[in-house]
């Protein structure tokens, strides 16, 4: 219900919301008083009376344009039976219209109302028809991919882990956001996925060369061809001259009877490019058509393109001066070539299937004849004037100069280590250290590498043992922890390169198995980790807007996150039990072997992989993530809490 | 004569792995040596280096191997010395005055003793012409010299190894296609590498000269391997990352020689086919270019790409280039969050009852009553 009889300035009228909630207007029933319309982007505010009060009206406030106060507008619903119904109904339209209208106007809503100057009616009119003709383009804009459900839909039908992660984040967001205000967040960040489906969606297969595709199959001894109606259907498209040959001759012939003769003979040949022997069969009545095809593929031709003087071959027959005394041109003529007949087909073929798309490059509703680009192609651009440079000179400053003065102001942390020694004292120390091993190449017939690595093999624990409290260079401990260090980061790396090096082929089961969890842990742990990112997302997005109306929002994702740092935990803690299993069950077949043969096995309980640490040490960075989020805005929220407290101190 | 030889040695490369240049430069830092000094003397270090560079040189006949010192205030060749003919080739046994004259020794190989002297008297040299006040100075190293000198060194090393060398033939239509660098993998037959033994930090004031040269050795597909034995980190792990090269930070530095040996001792062939031991987590962040201050958030000028920390620049134009540049509109929003409180004390009436308040809410949030 858009209309509702109510009195305005005491007099009594309809009240109308448009069909496309565009404007509210009121007109009175006594044609005296003028009439009112008010447009639904203009609406500031909009107050009703309470439900119980006897009285049913409602104030629209009005910010117009060119006006700088607010013009309030109160209507009384007069209906004797149904006021309130009829209220509640406008009010509810009206109130959807607003949305409607300030989610066009961008974010910002107050501001593109109030300042802005909504575009006038006529304006907004204009662009709407001037968008319309250009809705091919707009089709992959951000605005329109983002709206448009369906494309999401298939999306999320066509790519199954987006699904998931949609779906998982879907359950696990806090209630207070609506599932429009999360889908919303959740595609801004996937627009270009959008983007690309919806490209990948609106291509279709041309048309190809149907005679080339159709071969006749040998089947027990018979030939047999396959041809479907589309088939059919493409090759009289694409070859005219079938189409009348087909014509001519079919009653007289049996489709079957034309088509199989067809296919065998000369005028196929021809038509597919093959050079044509005296060994092919000759047919009497399809012969007849060989040279046929000439003349009616050149008027087709002629008639359906319209070729830009500079490449037309004919206009030379017209235009060239060789009448003139010029020697004939030999070059760019059209000939009838039979040589290669190959050529020409496949250059036909081409040209016949091009002309059956519509370009893409182009506008189809373009005037055609000579275009802009065909023009200034015949244009002599030797004989013009060269443009102005239109450069912007790019003028380099020294570097140097800006912040050569702070360097030694700049107090660095080496510095101060280095402060300990005086400059004198640092060269006497290094000069007499070198001294050691430059001096005596005199004598010795140079330097004595093997004692002055201090590498021992002979060494053995006990002598490392006593010069521990000053591990020497060269110890045989020291060198031990070199040779862990680098197998260290060789196995990290290892474990990192096989996963991104074949990322698909290596399934998640392979890599859960390598950090020692079980399939269904990894599995949790990838989705927790997916939504959790997810949320980080949409929490940085709102918190970085500084848009209050999302205050509360921001809120709430603070505390998903913090639920999602327990959902980690809960996700160790099972990976942890996991682990325990496996020990347990080590340990069981340890102390079998034992009751079996008496001997003891060694048995290591950190041999087992996996278990909470791995989950850990996986999640670290997300989990540093998350306290970084959270930190950032417990700092920002007390900080704006005692700004709000100082300022209402001050009242 | 040169030029066969030089058809020679690619000849012979066809069949074994490519020669492998290994360029080092040690960072000969004295601030930070004598700092080490009771962990890892300089003179350990370079012992230690030198038996790593005749590992390289053992390992394939065609090796070659190039010393830069990257002192505190300029860069000094140690290996070839610069000024004088290469030792190899003046090397008869005349005199034992000459700095650069070999030691006699039965028990080591004279390629590796040719080498070690020059490398032990040019930095005997460097150390001795160090004065105090030059110290004082400065408290980091000249890398990024060092750096191009490397890369100077390797360019001129490739082309005098490529089968026809422009240099001797002095055809200056050779010469042409040399240069760029589309023939590396055609004709070059030399694989090279730059280690930088590094133990100065502070280098953020280089950050641009350095970052050119990483991107020159990326370009040419050097790999710079980092050992880093002291100092901050910042720029010479992104250095590696870029170039593929192998970045340590030796636990302990003692065990040098096993680091060297067992990090750095494949060339860019053998590493074809080995698993690197490479730190996992790279710290990518840029110095700005006003401040030489390492920035984790910083703002790029978007006609030269310089880098800056601050969003408010002067006259709204940027430093390098004067092109108009307003940083204003980049200002992350202050995060509003407190609104939520107004809007809670209004919800709350509005939950509550329905009074006839006639207060002006929030446009949009709701339809509360007037009377």
């Amino acid at each position: 219900m858009s209309e509702a009889s109510t009195s305005y300035k005491k007099q009594d009228g309809k009240l109308l919301v448009s069909r496309d909630g565009r404007t509210v207007s009121w007109k009175p029933n006594a044609p005296s008083t003028s009439p009112l319309t008010i447009a639904v982007s203009e609406i500031t505010n909009l107050q009703q009376t309470p439900e119980k009060s006897a009285k049913v009206s409602i104030k629209i406030v009005v910010q117009r344009p060119s006006a700088s106060g607010a013009e309030n507008h109160t209507f009384a619903f007069t209906s004797a039976t149904a006021a309130r119904a009829e209220q509640v109904a406008i009010t509810s339209l009206l109130r959807k219209s607003i949305e409607a209208a300030r989610a066009q106007n961008g974010s910002t809503p107050v501001p593109a109302a109030d300042d802005g100057g909504g575009p006038s009616a006529a304006m907004a009119i204009a662009q709407a028809v001037s968008a319309g003709a250009r809705a091919e383009d707009n089709m992959f804009d951000d605005g329109r991919l983002m709206s448009n459900t369906d494309l999401q839909k298939s999306l999320l039908n066509a790519n199954p882990a987006l699904r998931q992660r949609f779906d998982q984040a879907l359950r696990e967001k806090p209630d207070t956001i609506t599932i429009s205000q999360f889908s919303a967040q959740f595609w801004a960040a996937r627009v270009h996925l959008l983007r690309a489906h919806a490209v990948e969606k609106s291509q279709s297969q041309g048309t190809y060369n149907v005679l080339s595709e159709v071969k006749p199959k040998n089947v027990d001894g018979t030939t047999r061809l396959n041809l479907s109606k589309e088939q059919i259907q493409l090759i009289f498209n694409q070859h005219p001259l079938v189409k009348k040959v087909y014509n001519e001759n079919v009653p007289q012939l049996s489709e079957m009877e034309f088509w199989s003769r067809f296919f065998v003979s000369r005028l196929f040949k021809k038509l597919k490019g093959e050079k044509i022997t005296e060994t092919d069969s000759t047919d009497p009545k399809l012969d007849r058509y060989l040279n046929f095809e000439e003349e009616a593929e050149r008027t087709r031709q002629l008639v359906m393109a319209h070729v830009p003087h500079f490449i037309d071959l004919e206009g030379n027959e017209q235009n060239h001066s060789q009448r003139q005394g010029n020697r004939p041109d030999w070059t760019m003529q059209p000939n009838t070539n039979e040589r290669v007949p190959i050529l020409r087909v496949l250059n036909s073929m081409s040209e016949k299937m091009l002309a059956d798309v519509t370009p893409t490059d182009a506008d189809p509703h373009a005037p055609s004849g000579i275009d802009e680009e065909t023009y200034k192609e015949l244009q002599l651009r030797d004989l013009q004037r060269g443009a102005s440079d239109n450069r912007i000179m790019l003028k380099i400053k020294d570097q140097g100069q800006f912040f050569s003065g702070e360097q030694d102001a700049r107090g660095s942390s080496s510095a101060s280590l280095y402060a300990k020694r005086t400059p004198d004292q640092v060269l006497s120390t290094i000069q007499k250290d070198f001294k050691t091993i430059s001096t005596n190449d005199k004598h010795a017939g140079g330097l004595n590498l093997e004692s002055t690595i201090g590498v021992q093999e002979d060494s053995d624990s006990e002598e490392d043992e006593r010069s521990k409290t000053k591990t020497r260079v060269g110890s045989k401990f020291t060198r031990t922890a070199a040779t862990a260090q680098i197998m260290g980061a060789i196995r990290q790396r290892h474990l990192h390169t096989d996963d991104y090096l074949s990322s698909s082929s290596i399934s998640s089961a392979d890599q859960a198995a390598k950090l020692g969890l079980g399939p269904t842990v990894f599995e949790s742990l990838v989705m927790t980790h997916n939504t959790t990112v997810e949320f980080l997302h949409y929490f940085w997005t709102v918190f970085l807007s500084g848009d209050p109306d999302r205050a509360g929002e921001a809120q709430k994702l603070v505390e998903t996150l913090d639920k999602s740092l327990d959902r980690i935990s809960a996700v160790a803690k099972t990976a942890e039990n996991e682990r325990m299993q496996k020990i347990e069950k080590s340990k069981k077949q340890v102390d079998d072997y034992m009751q079996r043969t008496g001997k003891r096995r060694k048995f290591d309980p950190n041999s087992i992989k996996g278990g909470a640490r791995a989950v850990t040490d996986m999640m670290t960075p997300l989990v540093l993530a998350i306290k970084t989020a959270t930190e950032k805005y417990r700092r920002a929220y007390e900080l704006q809490m005692a700004q709000i407290a100082q300022l209402q101190n001050m009242v | 004569m040169n030029a066969i030889d030089a058809t020679d040695r690619h000849i012979k490369s066809t069949d074994g792995p490519p020669p492998s240049l290994l360029a080092i430069i040690l960072d000969t830092n004295p601030h930070a040596w004598a700092h080490l000094s009771s962990i890892l003397p300089l003179s350990k270090a370079v012992a230690s280096l030198l038996v790593f560079i005749n590992a390289h040189l053992a390992s394939g006949n065609a090796n070659e191997v190039a010393v830069i010192a990257s002192h505190s205030q300029r860069t000094h060749w140690l290996y070839p010395t610069p000024t004088l003919p290469t030792p190899h080739s003046t090397s008869t046994s005349n005199g034992h005055d000459a700095n650069g004259t070999v030691p006699e020794n039965a028990n080591k190989y004279r390629p590796f003793a040719v080498i070690e002297t020059a490398i032990l008297s040019n930095l005997t040299t460097l150390l001795n012409s160090t004065t105090a006040s030059s110290l004082s100075a400065t408290s980091t190293t000249q890398i990024s010299g060092a750096l191009s000198t490397a890369l100077s060194y390797i360019s001129k090393s490739h082309i005098r190894h490529s089968p026809v060398d422009p240099t001797i033939n002095d055809h200056s239509t050779i010469t042409t296609p040399d240069t760029d660098g589309i023939l590396g993998q055609q004709r070059v037959s030399l694989t090279s590498r730059i280690l930088i033994l590094s133990v100065s930090g502070d280098l953020a004031n280089q950050y641009i000269p350095v970052m050119n040269a990483i991107f020159a050795a990326q370009r040419q597909r050097i790999p710079i391997d980092i050992l880093k034995l002291a100092g901050d980190t910042v720029l010479l792990q992104q250095a590696c990352d870029a170039t593929g090269g192998i970045y340590m930070a030796p636990e302990s530095p003692q065990g040098l020689l096993q680091y060297l040996m067992m990090g750095f001792l494949p060339d860019a062939t053998a590493r074809r086919a080995l698993v690197l031991p490479s730190a996992g987590s790279v710290d990518f962040r840029a110095a700005c270019f006003c401040h030489r201050k390492v920035v984790d958030i910083g703002y790029v000028c978007s006609v030269c790409l310089s880098i800056f920390c601050i969003p408010s620049l002067p006259d709204s134009k940027c430093l390098t280039c004067d092109s108009h540049l307003s940083l204003s509109t980049t200002l992350t929003v202050t995060p509003a969050l407190i609104p939520r409180k107004k809007k809670k004390r209004k919800r709350g009436p509005g939950e509550s009852a329905t009074p006839a308040g006639s207060s002006t809410p929030a446009p949009g949030s709701g339809t509360p009553t007037h009377s």
